[in-house]
């Protein structure tokens, strides 16, 4: 430390002298900092894992033994957060028993059942889902798993309590609540344990029955559970949540290898990792021209310390530790301050999130590695300039030159090399795509790529430099100061042609995961038209509406609705909603026309519809007129892949029962057809398979039935939500859909545009960086400029030229890198597709051009245009102190 | 004959109230063409204010400056810029070349401001490095070359295009003797031709080689030597 | 006294007559310490009496007979050589520094109240400029502008001697006037609140 000492101190004085400077810097390493401290303060309270979550599926009780069946498994200490895995045959129809889990927990162990499991009620004319927990909550055990806030806890077969969330449904205390034909009045409200948003219901664990028959869950209070009674249990069936377990974890490795997740973690390690290199070197190249101009304040500085005996790593300790102090007053501010956003965030946070979370957590070895991250990060954008710094010419230096060495001309080979290794690693991993880790080596690759990249950006400076002879004065000006400024240029250049190779990359695997979907997408509907669809929600015990009634109710409200839009019912062979059995129809053809060019057609609508016209099934396009045709002949249509001609078809109608294996009923009728080629290649997929003419279904006695309502018209999205609206008004289990062909999802917009938000706002700084650092560097030139006669407004053409000089030097770098692992996880994102005519689709390659272009040509002269007109326009004076 | 540069009863005052430097007290000065004027006087005698505000680089607090009959107040910063590129050239004690330039671009640097044509203003600037004599150094870059070709450099980009008016800010200060020497040459001989030249210094030596050296004590013009015909020592050597 | 040396170190290079040893001297020094020609054959008699040269007879001017003796050339002796030897050999001493009347007079000045240093110093310092402007045009403009022969450049470095000269007078006499100024500075006991660093500031350079 005794070496360091007066380095610190010359570090800690600079930086209080050059505010701005200093300023920078902190910015740029405590925001990252900030933001994943945020994160993780965040993250970790919102987790609820081991002894936290122990209180909440525990109860009061000492673990909680669950079993599916007979069978031996694996499982994690924490097998509700890692799960487990059988490791034999299962014998699900046995079991295990109270007595067999006395065997091993000891006998006078106490075993409360509990049930896990779901219900669904009906609310006025909705039918909701909520969880069921059937436990007796008046044992001391289930303490802690509800806290009563209204009324009282269940002392009965019949009563429930309820959560928040089941109350904000419209229950109320007092009301009661069918489930499956029971009625259970609702005597209490609470907090459930786990579950904030989604609605719970508590009750005897008669009521409460989770439905499965052979899952059985238990809370055990029997002092605590060893892990080696946990392997016990294990081996016999059970999968346990041992709170002494939870509280002092084995080691796990030998099960979780048993358990498949290593794997899990390793991609997941590998995405950190990805993560936080791309980030280190982000914030690295971003902070790192700060400490050039820093190193180059401190040239004479340091050529003194050289000159008088100093070694050039005691030169390099001067600058180095202005990356200790500003590296590490940036983590600490960062880190307090993410911690409290962190904390300001959580009741913001908990409104998204469906359980609750636990008590406020600061992770404290994250949040010290995050510091560490923020200190390396200052440290590693220092440690360049202070190595170039410590062999500059002491001479030269002293004499009042330049003391720059010139660039190591093996640089770039390195660099090349670099790219090369990254193209070669990103083909691999688009070729090897099938394995998932084809995703790895694109990512490694992107990473050498970038480094390869850094390493190639002095030189293509140095030769933008070189080329800059013919341009105007300031563009020469600039490119040849950001070449002579190398240390402080390359990293800027590097910054920005890193974020733009990241955007490049990502808009690329976008773009193409975009095409892939739009070339698979599959179409509900011909383009242009609307379905109403509506499916009644029967609960057991209920019986099923008659379905045409709602059909003429939900059609008026549509008509009314929207006048201007034309309505009209599609008719299918009727399907019954009985619960306990339902009626199947299916057209056959021959067998020799069922595979290849007869069957294998991609349907969106009714298997079978009915209908006299084409049009009224949906068909459009040039087999109108054949279909039509043939209706109006009172001949049943068939669409085929290729077969054409008349044929002998049959309709098979099978009656199936709850949990039987064979049809209980089946009829054969034959239908006299014409096959009809649908070409899916251009139309897409078929409105139906089979279109059967009234004259068919009344002859053999059919039951037809209304399927959907197709309108036609001037279906904007206004139209369609207040289509929607009016019919969710009427009944519950209908479903508005306008066919628009493929349309990107909201959310991948709102990602593309956060993305080239993110990256626009990284490459402006960047070049800001570069920009005005360059510009105080150059205060001394612009003062000469001046007194030869610029004008004022020179000044911010200086500025607005270095920084179409970063700008685009790094974005066109930085694009050409980015299409290396972009191109790449195109492959492995969009291969092996199915097509909306069922065919093998993909590997999808699209470029977004326009992003691009915009990227790299717009970007640049945007951020040029804003540096140019921020840039103050007074040239210094000449100074010399006298 | 009419002066290139006359500054008429100039006052400079730097700062305010307690910190009030007042760096030229009404001064009067001429420079006429073909003549060379050192301005002599010790630091803080306002010798380099005098300067800037010759070139128009600060404006007086009172009293105006009038370079070729213009006077200065009358044009805005961009005016006063276009003075500086076409009347007023700079010669600076640390020569203050711009390092990314080369020595011909740093000469052709006024004409190119003043938005001459890349071809011409190279050629201008060839020109003038060839007055200077160092036309085959065009293509260096300053760092690639001594202070005294540096300072040419300066000089040459000082007189590129026919500026009448040079002023000069401790020119030789940054140089040996010998050397100095000649760049006094140098200016000297471009005064010869014409030009109107003002030179700032404290060294008695290089204010010899003016025509007239005007002494500066606290912002005020104490002396002038050499306004009349100089006596020559020996009137045999009269060349 | 240096005359007598030189004229001995230039009759070392050949034998001369009186006029020709008035034109070398001067070829070489520019004319700034005129000889008349009495000063020269005094101090050639007196070179002569004390063996450091000898008289080589009439020749070489006989055009100019009819001047009789003043026709005499004279050459150096063994002993005048090894003397221009040493003299060459031995630094002019600084021991006994030449009267300064200049010195002498600001030193007087200062010491008699009612006397404006500050004025003789300024009219002292632009005499001297002006003359220190002479010498530098005469350095830039004749002969020793492009010396090309022995002699020219002699002239140019005597010229030289004399702007170093002029110049340190007017480097004394600026040191003078900065310490003339600190002193009546210091004097006025008054402004003892005044700012210390600031006169001193302005002095230090």
């Amino acid at each position: 430390m005794r070496g360091w000492r007066p380095a610190l101190r010359i570090a800690w004085r600079d930086a209080l002298r050059h505010r701005g400077r200093s300023i920078l810097v902190l910015v740029m390493i405590s925001l990252p900092v900030l933001a994943v401290s945020a994160a993780a303060v965040v993250i970790k309270t919102a987790e609820v894992s081991g002894v936290e979550r122990a209180d909440r599926v525990l109860g009061a009780a000492d673990a909680r033994v669950r079993t599916e069946g007979r069978g031996a498994l694996v499982q994690a200490p924490d097998p509700l957060e890692s799960g487990w895995t059988p490791v034999g045959e299962v014998d699900l129809d046995a079991p295990l028993t109270e007595d067999e889990l006395r065997a091993v927990l000891g006998q006078d162990a106490r075993l409360v059942p509990i049930e896990d499991g779901s219900a669904a009620t009906r609310l006025d004319d909705r039918v909701f889902d909520f969880s069921t927990i059937g436990v007796d909550l008046s044992d001391p055990i289930a303490e802690g798993l509800f806290e009563l806030e209204a009324g009282r806890l269940p002392d009965a077969p019949g009563e429930v309590v309820v959560n928040g969330a089941m109350l904000d449904k419209g229950f109320a205390v007092g009301d009661e609540l069918d489930v499956a034909g029971t009625a259970l009045r609702i005597v209490g409200a609470g907090r459930d344990a786990t579950a904030y948003d989604y609605p719970v219901v508590l009750g005897s664990s008669q009521d409460m029955r989770s439905g499965a028959v052979n899952l059985r869950e238990w809370l055990v209070d029997a002092g605590p559970v060893s892990w080696s009674q946990v392997r016990e249990l294990n081996a016999i069936g059970a999968v346990v949540v041992s709170r002494a377990v939870l509280a002092d974890p084995p080691d796990d490795a030998s099960m979780s290898e048993q358990l498949g997740y290593g794997t899990g973690q390793e991609e997941t390690y590998a995405v950190a990792a990805l993560i936080i290199v791309m980030a280190l070197i982000e914030v690295v190249l971003l902070a790192g021209p700060a400490f050039a101009v820093g190193a180059r304040r401190h040239a004479r500085t340091l050529a003194l310390i050289a000159a008088s005996g100093g070694t050039p790593a005691q030169a390099r300790r001067v600058i180095i530790a202005s990356g200790v102090v500003l590296g590490l007053v940036a983590s600490v501010a960062g880190l307090v301050l993410g911690v409290l956003a962190g904390w300001a965030a959580l009741p913001f946070v908990q409104r998204f999130n469906g359980e609750w979370f636990g008590p406020f957590e600061a992770p404290w070895p994250y949040l010290a590695a995050i510091v560490v991250f923020g200190l390396v990060s200052a440290l590693l954008a220092s440690v360049v300039p202070a190595w170039l710094a410590s062999r500059q010419d002491v001479v030269a230096v002293l004499a009042g030159r330049r003391g720059d060495r010139r660039p190591r001309a093996s640089t770039p080979v390195v660099g090349l090399v670099l790219l090369g290794i990254g193209v070669a690693a990103s083909a691999y991993g688009a070729v090897t795509a099938g394995g998932g880790s084809g995703a790895f080596w694109i990512a490694g690759a992107a990473i050498l790529s970038v480094l390869g990249m850094i390493l190639v950006v002095p030189v293509v400076v140095s030769t933008v430099a070189r080329l800059a002879g013919r341009l105007p004065l300031t563009a020469r000006y600039a490119a040849r100061d950001a070449a002579r400024h190398r240390a402080r240029t390359v990293p800027a250049v590097a910054a920005v042609a890193a974020t733009v190779a990241g955007v490049v990359a990502l808009g690329i695997a976008n773009a193409s995961d975009e095409e892939s979907n739009e070339a698979t997408y599959w179409p509900q509907a011909p383009m242009g038209t609307g379905v109403v669809s509506w499916g009644p929600n029967v609960l057991p015990g209920e019986e099923a509406p008659d379905p045409e009634p709602v059909w003429s109710s939900i059609e008026q409200v549509v008509r009314e609705t929207v006048p201007g839009v034309e309505v009209e019912r599609t008719h299918g062979l009727a399907e019954s909603y009985d619960p306990n059995g339902w009626t199947s129809q299916q057209v056959v053809l021959p067998p020799d026309l069922e595979d290849g060019e007869g069957w294998g057609l991609s349907v969106y609508g009714p298997s079978v519809a009915v209908s006299d016209t084409a049009a009224g099934a949906g068909v459009v396009g040039d087999v109108l007129g054949d279909v039509d045709r043939a209706l109006a002949a009172g001949r049943t249509v068939v669409f085929t892949l290729a077969a054409e001609g008349d044929v002998e078809a049959s309709l098979v109608e099978e009656t199936w029962r709850e949990g039987s294996e064979q049809a209980v009923d089946r009829r054969v009728h034959r239908l006299d057809a014409v096959m009809v080629p649908w070409d899916q290649a251009t139309s897409g997929p078929a409105p139906a398979s089979t279109i059967l003419p009234t004259a068919v279904t009344d002859e053999l006695g059919l039951e037809v039935m209304t399927r959907d309502l197709r309108l036609t018209g001037d279906l904007d999205e206004a139209t369609e939500t207040r289509v929607d609206e009016a019919v969710r008004g009427v009944t519950d289990g209908t479903y508005t859909y306008v066919e628009r062909g493929y349309e990107r999802p909201d959310e991948a917009v709102v990602v593309l545009l956060v993305l080239g938000a993110l990256g626009g706002l990284l490459m402006l700084g960047g070049t800001l960086t570069a920009t005005f650092l360059a510009l105080s560097d150059a205060r001394p030139d612009l003062a000469t400029l001046s007194a030869v006669g610029a004008a004022p407004r020179t000044r911010r053409r200086v500025a607005a030229s270095y920084a179409v000089v970063v700008g685009l030097v790094g974005s066109v770098l930085g694009a050409a890198v980015g299409f290396i692992p972009g191109v790449a996880i195109s492959r492995p994102l969009t291969a092996a597709q199915m097509g909306p005519s069922g065919e093998e689709a993909g590997p999808f390659l699209a470029v977004p051009w326009l992003l691009v272009a915009v990227i790299v040509v717009a970007l640049p002269l945007l951020t040029a245009a804003v540096v140019g007109l921020t840039a103050r326009s007074r040239l210094p004076l000449v100074a010399r102190l006298d | 004959m009419n002066a290139v540069l006359h500054l008429a009863s100039v006052s400079r005052v730097h700062g305010e109230g307690a910190t009030e430097v007042h760096a030229l007290r009404s001064v009067t000065f001429r420079a006429h063409p073909g003549e060379l004027v050192a301005v002599m006087g010790p630091s803080g005698s306002g010798k380099s204010t005098l300067l800037t505000l010759a070139g128009g680089l600060d404006a007086p607090t009172s009293g105006s400056v009038w370079i070729e009959g213009t006077d200065l107040a009358t044009l805005d910063n961009a005016g006063r810029a276009r003075m500086r590129r076409t009347s007023v050239g700079y010669v600076f004690q640390d020569f203050n070349l711009i390092p990314a330039l080369t020595a011909a671009e740093n000469v052709a640097l006024p004409r190119e401001l003043d938005g001459e044509k890349g071809r011409i203003a190279r050629r201008l600037a060839l020109t003038a490095l060839e007055e200077v004599g160092i036309v085959d150094l065009a293509d260096r870059f300053p760092d690639e070359m001594s202070g005294g070709q540096q300072q040419r450099v300066a000089i040459a980009r000082a007189i590129v295009g026919e500026r009448r008016l040079i002023l000069a800010d401790e020119p030789t200060g940054a140089l040996d003797t010998d050397t100095g020497e000649e760049i006094l040459r140098l200016l000297r001989a471009r005064c010869d031709a014409g030009a109107a030249g003002v030179m700032v210094t404290h060294e008695a030596r290089h204010a010899a080689w003016a025509d007239r050296v005007v002494f500066l004590r606290d912002g005020v013009v104490v002396d002038e030597t050499g306004a009349d015909e100089p006596e020559i020592l020996l009137a045999g050597d009269r060349a | 006294m240096s005359i007598r040396q030189a004229m001995l170190a230039i009759l070392e290079q050949g034998p001369m007559y009186g006029y020709q040893l008035r034109a070398e001297f001067e070829q070489r020094t520019g004319e700034t310490w005129p000889l008349n020609i009495g000063q020269v054959y005094t101090t050639l008699t007196r070179l002569e009496r004390d063996g450091l040269v000898e008289v080589v007879g009439h020749g070489g001017a006989d055009d100019q007979a009819d001047q009789g003796e003043r026709h005499v050339s004279y050459r150096a002796t063994e002993a005048g050589r090894s003397e221009v030897s040493e003299w060459f050999a031995t630094p002019v001493p600084r021991s006994q520094p030449p009267r300064d009347e200049l010195a002498i007079k600001l030193a007087i000045a200062v010491t008699i109240p009612g006397v404006d240093v500050a004025t003789i110093i300024q009219r002292q310092r632009s005499a001297t400029m002006a003359s220190l402007q002479d010498y530098t045009r005469l350095k830039r403009t004749g002969r020793a502008a492009t010396p090309e022969e022995p002699a020219d450049l002699a002239w140019s470095l005597v010229l030289d001697a004399l702007v170093f000269d002029a110049e340190a007078e007017v480097r004394w006499l600026d040191h003078c006037e900065a310490r003339l100024r600190r002193a009546a500075l210091d004097r006025p006991p008054v402004r003892r609140d005044a700012p210390a660093a600031a006169p001193s500031e302005e002095i230090v350079r």
